[in-house]
């Protein structure tokens, strides 16, 4: 007799408010596109050859908005791709405890990487000094 | 049976790239999952190489001399691609979940992907004539 | 004037057990006439051991989804022309995720009990039904006019979702349409249901539901107006609370 699923109803639903999640991620999206333009039209077409050496950068982050705006960028990205990446590992359908430890991790890894690159950012504007 | 009799494998992640059968909207969603992947992957190496600009401008420009190459520039050009491929992808993501062009999806994804292919040649155009 | 083709068919086959694989059948047949048709001529006149299912012959009961050359198709209205050519192959198989019982026959218990959790309604008043060219004012008489709702529960949409393909535990676009169709307004109770890593926060806006859909019902559509339902909802209670 072939293994017939005893009819699989509605799974309990899970912790966690994926609505918050799946918001944040469609609108981190559309602020990254606007910043990701200007990252990519600055770095390629700025003056002669785009930002290309140290010296062209560090020319480029002292003016204070750049930072401030590489920051954002960085959080932003962070965010969106992270949550995103959460999504996708939710299709590998890990087990709820094994989803709570990854989690974890992907907020160390995104709060890491925005402090890191908060850090490189202001490094890189005060050493034009 | 190892597939599971005809059930998900959610472990099989290879089968989420499959394009057989797929249609516009299923293309789509293969291709925002590889940009993603993809430029997950670049943005770690990316955080780490910029570092490199902390230590000053012998450690940066030599980095970047090194990647004078065609070879460097192709894989930039194609982590390039894959921003402005998700990104436009992306658009038609966010219109059609609150409701705009939900009917024109399939053509909504056309025209993003040629402006994409556009856009990208531009690009790959100033890449290779800059370096 | 009818034609005649000589097609081979490959239907996937598998019983209790085993793994599948295709068995070959070389038949004529008339390229104005459906898939199913000709599963049907196998079953007749070559081997009676071919399970598949069908019932009304005209796309309303939703029993006989299958994939035709790897798209989801409903065989009682697929034309053989539009599929394949004289000398042609014809590729038929089982829909995708749910298991297989016997040959091209699956298991849809899961759709069938989840469509009835969430209250599917077969039957709509047509006030509520989303017609074509609906009156701009709908008269309170009108509520007496019903209509069949659209989806078959043929699961065409759940084989070919590639987020179905990843999870048994996903809703899926039948039953979330299903949800849809009922809202949240009228049945809050469904909130807890849907908005879940299970319900609509699942799909990533593949389309193929709707791209396979042979009813009308647009599950995509469905699942993103879903979706706005239920950010009306949170986002008004936040409001409330304060």
């Amino acid at each position: 007799m072939t293994e017939t699923t005893t009819s699989k109803s509605i799974s309990a639903p899970k912790s966690g408010e994926n609505t918050w999640l799946w918001l944040i991620k469609i609108l981190t999206g559309p602020l990254l596109l606007i910043i990701l333009a200007i990252h990519l039209l600055v770095n390629h077409f700025l003056g002669e050859t785009g930002l290309l050496t140290y010296a062209d950068i560090i020319a480029y982050y002292r003016n204070p908005i750049i930072p401030a705006m590489e920051i954002v960028f960085l959080a932003t990205v962070v965010t969106h791709s992270l949550s995103g990446l959460r999504g996708i590992i939710l299709d590998l359908k890990p087990g709820r405890d094994v989803l709570k430890i990854i989690d974890w991790i992907l907020v160390l890894l995104g709060i890491s990487a925005v402090v890191y690159g908060t850090w490189l950012a202001l490094t890189i504007a005060s050493s034009g000094a | 049976m190892d597939n599971n009799n005809n059930q998900p494998t959610p472990g099989k992640f290879w089968t989420w790239f499959n394009p057989i059968g797929r249609q516009t909207g299923g293309w789509a969603f293969i291709l925002n999952r590889i940009t993603a992947l993809g430029l997950l992957f670049y943005l770690s190496l990316h955080l780490i190489v910029l570092g490199q600009l902390a230590k000053g401008p012998a450690g940066y420009d030599g980095f970047v001399a090194l990647m004078r190459n065609p070879i460097s520039i192709i894989g930039e050009l194609l982590v390039v691609a894959a921003g402005i491929i998700h990104g436009l992808n992306g658009i038609r993501i966010f219109l059609t979940t609150f409701g705009i062009g939900v009917t024109l999806q399939k053509q909504l994804f056309y025209t993003l992907m040629a402006l994409a292919l556009i856009i990208i040649l531009v690009f790959g155009l100033r890449m290779f004539t800059a370096a | 004037m009818s034609q005649k083709w000589n097609i081979t068919l490959k239907v996937s086959r598998q019983k209790a057990g085993e793994t599948p694989h295709f068995d070959e059948y070389k038949m004529e047949v008339d390229p104005d006439e459906y898939v199913l048709d000709a599963v049907e001529r196998v079953w007749a006149f070559m081997d009676r051991s071919l399970c598949y299912r069908h019932a009304c012959h005209h796309s309303t009961c939703g029993a006989c989804g299958m994939r035709v050359n790897d798209v989801e198709k409903l065989t009682c209205i697929t034309f053989i022309r539009d599929v394949t050519h004289n000398a042609g192959t014809l590729k038929v198989e089982p829909l995708r995720n749910f298991p297989v019982i016997s040959d091209l026959a699956v298991d849809m218990g899961s759709l069938y009990s989840r469509l009835e959790e969430i209250g599917a309604r077969s039957v709509l008043p047509a006030t509520e039904a989303e017609i074509e060219n609906p009156p701009s004012k709908w008269d309170p008489a009108d509520q007496q006019y019903i209509r069949l709702a659209d989806c078959l529960e043929c699961g065409l949409c759940i084989s070919a979702c590639p987020s179905a393909a990843t999870s048994s535990d996903y809703l899926g676009p039948a039953v979330l349409a299903g949800a849809q169709a009922n809202g949240l307004k009228r049945n809050p109770e469904l909130l807890e249901i849907v908005d879940t890593e299970d319900g609509v926060w699942r799909c990533h806006s593949a389309f193929e539901c709707t791209a396979v859909c042979p009813s009308f019902v647009d599950p995509a559509r469905r699942i993103m107006n879903l979706r706005s339902q239920i950010i009306k909802e949170r986002f008004g209670n936040l409001f409330r609370k304060a």
